[in-house]
């Protein structure tokens, strides 16, 4: 027998950054809010990060890539991409494993079509989400230091920049040789105590999990307050589908829980906060007769235009020691030198680089032995091998270049036709190709940022191609726009097809920009839910 | 660790094995000198339990002669199989104390931040604000 829960007014399917920041608001608002997450909650008592085999965590247990990790909440992503997704699902989703650096967009990214002639313009500008970016940037505890010119002006952070320690002033006076922009890093690490978070420890392991809770996530940040305020979360919760009535409505979603029993959650309003990923596979996987290519898929968009941030490294060996193991692992310094479209380059728009420490010896002798991957067997291993320890560990730092991937409809998700998750749910089928504007983008941004490391005084680079798996950006699969026809939710980010199921994670982007996603993913969440609450009057709902 | 755990052959041989891929060298010690296939491997073990299985079975398929040319067929022909062992024996590897003491890493400890009231690269920024054009307008 499939149980029934209690109507709800809203339900948000997916706990991580924007079904939490919907739960929150959506609960002080005094609506009835219930939350499905297929994963559990997570905390200190579950990282490895404080034990001696902390760099171990990411071999098996927190690595980031779902088919490694092999949780029981993943399933699995199948499918032929040169870059492969990468997620966390657990109450807190991404942000249970990210490395918390903060960026807005750029101004520029909402007008891509109108500026540079390619890709789309968004419905929304900057200057719609600046209140939500400053709002979020407080719940999040954000540490950085306003006023770069590279972007619009925004309220002040709520805590000071963190220190850009020995690293960061050496890849800083590179950048102030060549005369390029940098700026120091905004990170949802908390460089004092405040609000939910203590005071960041330097302990480095910010992407397996911060055992001294000063990096802002989720289940720290926005579920106490929104389960104090009424909203009910449930944790090992498989949504299987979001079925709708006869008007076309939805109706709640069905979903399994741990021991594989039925139930459904009757709602109101359905919002998606699954990432896009996840999102764009449970509307294919609610097709019906009424919506036979997939729930809210009348413009055939659902599941493509994926984006993902192709990304690049180039570490940055030193000859004097850096003390680089040490945290934090988020983005000690940035760069927009090179994220705008410039005429005299063969690629259109740009990348941001930001400088992170490189971690313990396991992971410096990773990063020298894949930049060294086709040198052959003795450039890293035998009597190389002690190479890594001696010359880069301690001694190094990486530029990250993260490229922004422009929209295209062959890179998509869809079901898998044959593998199955551990509830006998068509697998995530992801196709995903590098395109050549984003090779030449990445190629010239790492030429560049070989010369950013000789002018820090660096003693040698390691530079590794496109990493194969993702980092954690998934983006645009269910695009936000006006016309129907080439969008799946409008500015409020509503379905056009469903007047009541709405899309609030990453999918919603309509390009991607460079800038690491969460704070924009964020904040549009709290422009929605903000909009929903002060519309809810003429809120269409099942009858 | 789960299961029966490797057996003293199977150590040996990952000892011969780890020592192709980690020899002394550079001040440092060779992979079986610190002791990757005794407790360290078990510590590996229990931090990544799905590698065990495949790791045993590699090392009973290894030969009783010829481990340099195994290790290095593995590396180009079989780079599953190769990060398997590869992972394992660096892994392992720079869990020993010696190791550490060695190379100067004390582990991901905690360490207090000191945020500074007016940070000393100041004037850096200074120069970025003077020099940059400001963001791109989209009106």
């Amino acid at each position: 027998m499939v149980t029934q829960g209690h109507q709800s007014h809203v339900l948000i399917i997916g706990a991580g950054a924007s079904g939490s920041v919907a739960a929150a608001r959506l609960a002080a608002a005094g609506f009835e809010v219930v939350c499905l997450e297929q994963g559990d909650w997570v905390g200190p008592a579950d990282y490895m990060s404080a034990q001696p085999e902390a760099e171990l965590a990411w071999v098996e247990r927190w690595n980031p890539d779902p088919n490694v990790r092999q949780g029981l909440a993943d399933y699995p992503l199948t499918g032929d991409a040169d870059v492969r997704p990468v997620m966390y699902n657990g109450v807190g989703g991404g942000l249970v494993q990210w490395a918390a650096m903060w960026q807005t967009l750029l101004a520029s990214d909402f007008r891509v079509r109108t500026l540079d002639g390619i890709a789309d313009d968004w419905p929304i500008g900057w200057g719609d989400l600046a209140d939500c970016y400053a709002q979020v940037a407080r719940d999040m505890s954000v540490s950085g230091l306003g006023g770069d010119p590279a972007l619009p002006e925004m309220d002040p952070y709520p805590n000071p920049p963190i220190p850009i320690g020995k690293i960061g002033r050496v890849a800083a006076e590179g950048m102030d040789r060549l005369g390029w922009h940098w700026w120091p890093g905004a990170n949802a690490i908390a460089s004092r105590r405040h609000g939910s978070l203590q005071a960041c420890q330097r302990r480095g392991t910010c992407m397996i999990g911060c055992p001294e809770n000063a990096k802002a996530t989720p289940s720290l940040t926005h579920w106490p307050s929104a389960q104090a305020a009424g909203a009910r979360l449930v944790t090992g919760a498989r949504v299987t589908e979001i079925p709708v009535d006869e008007q076309g409505r939805v109706q709640g979603a069905a979903y399994l829980d741990r021991d594989g029993v039925e139930h459904f959650q009757q709602a109101q309003v359905v919002m998606l906060a699954a990432n896009a990923v996840g999102t764009a596979r449970l509307l294919l996987l609610s097709a019906s007769s009424r919506f036979p290519d997939g729930l809210a898929n009348s413009s055939g968009l659902v599941g493509r235009r994926l984006m993902q941030h192709p990304y690049r490294t180039v570490t940055v060996v030193c000859e004097d020691p850096l003390d680089s193991w040490q945290g934090p692992w988020g983005q000690v310094i940035y760069s927009l030198e090179f994220a705008e479209t410039h005429p005299d380059r063969d690629f259109l728009r740009g990348a941001k680089w930001m400088v992170m420490p490189h971690g313990g010896p396991m992971f410096a002798a990773a990063e020298y032995q894949e930049a060294h991957r086709h040198d052959g067997f003795e450039a890293v291993w035998g009597a190389n091998f002690h190479r890594a320890a001696d010359e880069v560990f301690g001694h190094a730092f990486t530029w990250g270049i993260q490229a922004e991937d422009l929209p295209e409809d062959h890179n998509r998700v869809t079901l898998d036709p044959t593998m199955c998750d551990s509830s006998g749910l068509p697998a995530a089928h992801v196709e995903y190709r590098v395109s050549d504007n984003t090779r030449r983008m990445l190629d010239f941004n790492v030429a560049r940022a070989v010369e950013a490391a000789e002018a820090s005084g660096a003693v040698s680079t390691l530079v590794r191609d496109v990493w194969p798996t993702g980092i954690g950006h998934v983006l645009g699969t269910t695009r936000m726009g006006n016309d129907p026809q080439t969008s799946v939710v409008d500015r409020w980010c509503r379905a056009h097809d469903v007047p009541n199921l709405y899309v609030i994670d990453g999918g919603v982007f309509v390009t991607g920009g460079s800038a690491n996603p969460t704070a924009t993913i964020m904040a549009n969440a709290l422009r929605v839910t903000d909009h929903l609450i002060e519309a809810r009057a003429s809120q269409e709902i099942p009858a | 660790m789960s299961g029966s755990g490797p057996t003293p052959a199977q150590r040996l041989t990952l000892d011969r094995l780890a020592d192709v891929l980690v020899p002394e060298g550079r001040n440092m010690p060779a992979a079986s000198a610190v002791g990757v296939s005794e407790g360290l491997l078990d510590r590996f073990l229990d931090a990544a339990p799905a590698l065990a299985e495949p790791l045993l079975s590699l090392l009973d398929e290894a030969p009783a002669e010829g481990l340099d040319a195994f290790v290095r067929h593995l590396a180009s022909q079989r780079p599953g199989d190769f990060a398997v062992l590869s992972t394992t024996v660096v892994g392992a590897y720079f869990l020993s104390a010696e190791v550490r003491r060695l190379t100067g890493y004390p582990g991901q400890q905690p360490n207090p931040l000191s945020v500074a009231s007016e940070p000393d690269y100041l004037d850096m920024l200074e120069r970025v604000y003077e020099r940059h054009p400001g963001y791109r307008e989209c009106s």
